[in-house]
């Protein structure tokens, strides 16, 4: 890959697009609204998402078109490597939060494992929603889990990521990574409203992905006192590595035969007649 | 370590580098942290991440994240008993939390520049179903947390 003359053009170009990008959202910084619910806390990791998205090809380059020779399939694919190394230093970050309040974390010992369990509460919501709307099969797989990569292996190996459980799947999956840190970056703040406790919801924060765990715990800790800002991300990070680890044997073991139970128990229920394909 | 490619470890680094200045230039901007002080904060940061990145590469069989590995050995050099903590802080506590995500978030936007045909293509259905499956993990764990931590007492 090195010397490769494409490769340099899209390290150089995308480097100085995200340059720029960086400067103007910091420029903007931290923004507060307060809507009718509770407040959002905007940070500048939010702008800088959304400008990304807008300068690629399929978007703003169709209208500008010097942009698309700057930000081209090239400095695309290179900013999908560029994100894996870019997130190391925020990860030696969250180790800085974590080691301090190592004493703290192991009290909250059971909290932080018994939570693991709340992902499959997705299932609960999420099943019942997908066959109210008519989906079949695909149901089992969109909402199985959050649908991070390890999921997207286990669906893929078990079903075929062509099959309508891996379309669900996928169908997730691909949500989250376009959509996932806005999301979440707007409810991490947001969240605050529904009275639930900053270190509850900084625990629930940390659900197997890197950006959106940061997008969520961002938020709430610019939205808590700040004398609880730092724990709140210890949590998040805490149990962002947990569901690094037992995410994985979650979804085998649990979320897996649980939805595919619930799906033949509410199915005929509640499931559409005539079995017809999702268009 | 037949996985650790000295060509890889170079061009891993280069990318670490340009994110570090960008790192040095947002939080100067955002957070008022002068470029010169962080740049100690920032050189050892890299050096954790480069670490990360060959331990991850040094043994495949462990299905563990670098970002996981760069998380853990930061949690064990600044754990309050280690002899390494108040260096360590000391030096790292320049490089800004928040400063370090707005690069991420930036890249992280152009990647998915690739998928949003795929994404016109999605059902809408699909669409609602995933609303629901973020907002169902998320306080399915919240709520977990919250009984746990007032039962032990802690909130």
């Amino acid at each position: 890959m090195s010397g490769n003359k494409g490769i340099t053009k899209a390290l150089i170009n995308s480097s100085i697009m995200v340059t720029i990008i960086v400067i103007i959202a910091e420029l903007i910084g931290t923004r507060r609204f307060s809507v009718g619910i509770g407040t959002i806390t905007l940070l500048p990791m939010l702008y800088a998402v959304v400008m990304g998205m807008l300068i690629v090809p399929d978007l703003l380059g169709r209208v500008i078109p010097l942009l698309k020779k700057v930000i081209g399939d090239d400095e695309i694919e290179f900013a999908g490597t560029a994100v894996m190394i870019a997130l190391l230093p925020l990860g030696v970050k969250y180790g800085n939060l974590v080691g301090p309040n190592v004493v703290e974390i192991v009290r909250a010992g059971p909290a932080f494992l018994l939570q693991e369990f709340g992902n499959v509460a997705t299932i609960f919501v999420a099943l019942p929603v997908a066959l109210l709307l008519g989906l079949k099969r695909e149901a089992v797989g969109a909402s199985v889990s959050i649908c991070r990569e390890p999921t997207l292996g286990i669906m893929g190996e078990k079903y075929g990521l062509d099959s309508p459980e891996g379309t669900g799947t996928l169908g997730t999956y691909l949500m989250g990574t376009v959509f996932g840190t806005i999301f979440y970056g707007i409810l991490g703040s947001l969240s605050l409203s529904t009275g639930l406790h900053p270190l509850a919801l900084a625990m629930a924060g940390g659900m197997g992905s890197g950006s959106m765990m940061t997008a969520a715990s961002s938020s709430l800790a610019a939205a808590v006192d700040p004398a609880l800002s730092d724990t709140v991300l210890a949590y998040a990070a805490t149990s962002n590595m947990l569901t690094g680890v037992t995410g994985l044997y979650m979804v085998i073991f649990v979320s897996l035969p649980l939805v595919n139970k619930l799906y033949d128990i509410l199915e005929p229920k509640i499931g559409k007649k005539g079995g017809e394909k999702d268009e | 370590m037949s996985n650790v490619k000295m060509s890889k470890i170079l061009e891993q680094l280069k990318i670490l580098i340009i994110v570090g200045i960008m790192i040095l230039i947002g939080q100067r901007i955002g957070y008022g942290i002068g470029i010169i002080k962080a740049i100690p904060g920032i050189i050892l940061v890299i050096i954790v991440a480069q670490i990360s990145l060959i331990i991850k590469a040094a043994f495949p069989n462990i299905k563990f994240p670098a970002f996981a590995w760069a998380t853990m050995i930061s949690f064990i050099l600044s754990m309050p008993f280690m002899p390494t903590a108040e260096w360590y802080l000391g030096i790292t506590n320049n490089v800004n939390f928040l400063g370090t995500t707005t690069p991420i978030l930036a890249f992280a936007g152009i990647s998915v520049g690739n998928k949003l045909q795929i994404l016109k293509k999605l059902s809408w259905k699909i669409v609602i179903v995933s609303i629901f499956v973020f907002l169902g993990t998320f306080f399915g764990s919240a709520v977990i947390a919250q009984i746990v931590l007032k039962i032990q007492g802690l909130i």
